[in-house]
C-alpha cells in the first residue's frame, strides 16, 4: 500500500507556532475564566475502559476510537469531557459532599467526525457542576459559557436554550409510544415540517396538539416564546419544564445575558442523554455550534450513584476557526533580541548573563550558538525580522550595553 | 458581518426552478441568470450570494455552513444524511426511491437470502435493508444505469430512484418495494438558521406563501377545466 511517513490520518492536524501560541492564549484564558468561578481542573486518562463510555450507552459504539490492552480488554480513547467526570464522582469523590465544581481542557477523539469544521482530535474546554439540581445551577453554567465565549472575544454570540422535559411532557400528554416520539422529535430536530406534518396525521393527535407540534420547530424567541406554549399545554411536566426556562432566563437578565439568549425549544438531538435544559451557543462564520451543554441528571447514575449534574463544553478548535474569520486578533510568534558575540574571553559569559536579565524584563531573547560574526548576525536579524540585535566583543561591549539597557 | 445569504443550488433543472420559485417571491435573481462558466454569482444589492454545485454535494455545502441555504432532491438528503434544518418541501422534482427488479420476484424479494443490490445510493439501500428490513444485503454500488444490473446478472435487485417507470418496464423490470417519496426540498445550516434569522425567515416564509398561492392557482385551474 502506501508510504505515510509524510502524512497525518484523516481529522488531525499539526499546530504551527503562531496558531499553537494563540491557541495557549485561549487556554489561559478559559482556564483563568473556570477558576476565577471556583471551577479546579481536572485531568482524566486519554484511554479509558470501552464500558466507561459503552456501558451507559452514551455514545454510539461507531464513533468511539478502540484499542486493546494486554489482557484483550477493550480500551477507547477519550470521547468527551463529561463520562469520565461521571465515573470519577462515583469513585473517587464518592465521599466528596457536592456541590463539586470541576473544569476540564483535553483533546477529545471522535470517529467519523472530519473535514470542514469537524476533526477527530480536538480541544474541548468544560465545566461540570455535580450534585445541585436548580435553575441557579443552570443559570450559572450558561453564564460561565458566556463569560467563556467574551473573554477569548467571541462577541457576536446567540445561545439557544431548551428544554429536554418539554419534549416528554408533551408525548405524554399526547399518548405517543417511545418509538414513535424518538421519531417525531428526529423531525422536529431536522425542522422537517413536512414529515412532522404526515407523522402527526398518522399518530392521530388532535388538530390542536397538531398546531402545538409544528410551532415547535418554528418558533424561536426569548419569553413570548414560553408564554405561547404556555397557554396550549396541560402536561404539568411539559408545564414545568418551560418554568424552569423561564427561571433559569430570569438568573440570565440578573448576569446581565439576556441579550445573548434565545428559546428554542426544538433542540432534541441527543435526547437520551439530557434530562433538563439543554443549549448551544452559536457565532458567525463558523457552521457548527461552538458551545453544547445541558442538564444530564442520568449519566452519573448509570455509575452507580444519584447524582445531578449540568455542564457545557466548548470547542477550542472550532472558536479558533470562528475567530479567524472573524478577523479577530490572532496572536504572531517573535523574537525581541537576539545576542552574538565575538570569540574574545569573556565575551560569551557577558551574553549569556545580558541574555537573561533581559528575559527576566519580559522579552523573547536568542542567543546566537553559531558563532556569527557582526555581518552574519546582523543578515539573520533582517531575515528573522527580529526587532533588536546586539554584538558584543571587546572594543564595543560597553556601549552596546548600555543601549540594550534602555530598551 | 455580513448579512448576504449564501444559496447553494443544484446545476440543472433543480436550479431553474429554485430560481423561478425565489424570484416569483419577490427575490431578484438575475445574477444566477447569468450565463457564464462562474461558480459565484453575487448580487450584492439584493444581498445574495449563488453557488452552482452538484447536487450531491449541496447538502456539505449547508452543512458546514460554506452556504446558509440549499435547494436539494430528498434522495440526495437521504444519501448523504447530514445535520441540517430541512425546512420547506418544494414539491418539483417530484419521484418515488424504490427498490426494482424482475416481475418475476414480485412479492417474492424476502425469500432471497444475502441478495445482491446494485445502487446509486449505498446509504440509503443499507439504510432500508439492514435498518428497515433488518435484513443483510451485498451493496454494488454503480454510477449510471443501474437498470443493466438485475438483467445481465450483477444483481437480484437495483434500488433507484423512479419517475414514470418506463425505463424499468422496457427492460422488464418493475417496482417491488416503495422505499421514500422523494421531492426537492429547502435545508438551511443549522447556524445560519440562528444568526441570520432576520434574513432568512422571511425568505421562508415568502416561499411558503409563493408556494401554497401557486397551489391554489392550480386547484383553481384544475376545478375550472373540469
Amino acid at each position: 500500500m502506501g508510504d505515510y511517513r509524510f502524512h497525518t490520518p484523516d481529522g488531525v492536524s499539526d499546530l504551527l507556532p503562531d496558531d499553537c501560541l494563540t491557541k495557549r492564549g485561549l487556554e489561559h484564558r478559559l482556564r483563568g475564566v473556570f477558576a476565577s468561578n471556583g471551577y479546579q481542573e481536572i485531568e482524566t486518562p486519554g484511554i479509558e475502559f470501552y464500558d466507561v463510555y459503552a456501558g451507559g450507552s452514551f455514545v454510539a459504539q461507531e464513533n468511539l476510537y478502540k484499542l486493546s490492552d494486554q489482557e484483550g480488554r477493550i480500551l477507547s480513547l477519550r470521547y468527551d469531557g463529561t463520562v469520565p467526570v461521571a465515573r470519577l464522582a462515583a469513585t473517587l469523590f464518592k465521599d466528596v459532599e457536592p456541590p463539586i465544581r470541576l473544569s476540564y481542557l483535553e483533546n477529545m477523539y471522535r470517529f467519523r467526525e472530519s473535514g470542514g469544521g469537524r476533526q477527530r482530535e480536538f480541544s474541548q474546554a468544560g465545566v461540570e457542576l455535580l450534585g445541585i439540581s436548580s435553575p441557579q445551577a443552570d443559570a450559572e453554567v450558561i453564564a460561565l459559557a458566556i463569560a467563556s465565549a467574551l473573554e477569548i472575544g467571541l462577541t457576536d454570540l446567540q445561545i439557544s436554550i431548551g428544554q429536554a422535559e418539554f419534549f416528554r411532557g408533551l408525548m405524554e400528554e399526547w399518548g405517543i409510544a417511545a418509538e414513535d416520539a424518538a421519531e417525531i422529535s428526529r423531525h422536529i430536530d431536522q425542522k422537517d415540517t413536512v414529515a412532522l406534518e404526515k407523522a402527526a396525521d398518522r399518530f392521530g393527535l388532535s388538530i390542536e396538539a397538531k398546531e402545538t407540534l409544528l410551532m415547535i420547530p418554528a418558533l424561536f424567541g426569548a419569553y413570548e416564546t414560553l408564554d405561547a406554549f404556555e397557554k396550549r399545554v396541560k402536561s404539568p411536566r411539559a408545564i414545568a419544564a418551560l418554568q424552569n426556562v423561564r427561571e433559569i432566563l430570569e438568573i440570565l437578565d440578573d448576569y446581565g445575558y439576556m441579550k445573548y439568549m434565545t428559546v428554542d425549544l426544538g433542540m432534541l438531538r441527543s435526547l437520551d442523554y439530557y434530562t433538563g435544559m439543554i443549549f448551544k451557543g452559536f457565532t458567525y462564520e463558523i457552521g457548527f455550534p461552538v458551545i453544547s451543554g445541558g442538564r444530564y441528571d442520568k449519566v452519573i447514575s448509570a455509575f452507580g450513584r444519584d447524582m445531578a449534574a449540568v455542564g457545557f463544553s466548548l470547542s477550542v478548535h472550532l472558536c479558533m476557526s470562528a475567530l479567524r474569520r472573524q478577523g479577530k486578533e490572532f496572536l504572531h510568534t517573535h523574537v525581541d533580541t537576539v545576542i552574538g558575540y565575538s570569540r574574545e574571553p569573556g565575551m560569551r559569559k557577558m551574553a549569556l548573563s545580558m541574555a537573561e536579565s533581559l528575559r527576566n524584563e519580559g522579552l523573547i531573547v536568542l542567543v546566537d550558538c553559531e558563532g556569527m560574526d557582526e555581518e552574519t548576525l546582523n543578515h539573520f536579524t533582517e531575515k528573522k525580522s527580529i526587532e533588536q540585535m546586539v554584538f558584543l566583543n571587546s572594543s564595543s561591549c560597553d556601549c552596546e550595553e548600555e543601549e540594550t539597557c534602555q530598551i | 458581518m455580513s448579512d448576504m445569504i449564501t444559496i447553494a443550488l443544484s446545476k440543472g433543472r433543480l436550479a431553474d426552478q429554485a430560481l423561478d420559485l425565489l424570484e416569483a417571491s419577490g427575490y431578484d435573481c438575475s445574477a444566477a441568470r447569468e450565463k457564464s462558466r462562474r461558480l459565484i454569482l453575487e448580487d450584492e444589492k439584493a444581498g445574495l450570494r449563488f453557488i452552482m454545485a452538484k447536487p450531491a454535494d449541496v447538502p456539505t455545502y449547508v452543512e458546514y455552513g460554506a452556504a446558509d441555504i440549499g435547494v436539494v432532491g430528498k434522495d440526495t438528503l437521504l444519501e448523504e444524511g447530514r445535520q441540517l434544518y430541512e425546512v420547506i418541501d418544494l414539491e418539483f422534482g417530484a419521484c418515488q426511491m424504490c427498490v426494482c427488479g424482475p416481475v418475476s420476484l414480485k412479492g417474492k424479494l424476502d425469500q432471497i437470502p444475502n441478495k445482491r443490490v446494485a445502487s446509486k445510493y449505498p446509504n440509503i439501500t443499507r439504510s432500508y435493508f439492514e435498518g428497515t428490513k433488518r435484513e443483510s444485503v451485498e451493496i454494488i454500488k454503480l454510477n449510471g444505469s443501474v437498470e443493466l444490473a438485475p438483467l445481465i446478472g450483477l444483481a437480484e435487485v437495483i434500488v433507484d430512484i423512479v419517475e414514470s417507470g418506463r425505463t424499468l418496464r422496457e427492460n422488464g423490470l418493475d417496482v417491488l418495494e416503495v422505499i421514500a417519496d422523494i421531492s426537492a426540498r429547502v435545508i438551511v445550516n443549522r447556524v445560519s438558521m440562528k444568526m441570520k434569522a432576520q434574513s432568512i425567515l422571511p425568505m421562508l416564509d415568502a416561499l411558503r406563501a409563493q408556494l401554497a398561492k401557486q397551489k391554489e392557482q392550480k386547484c383553481r385551474e384544475e376545478a375550472a377545466s373540469t
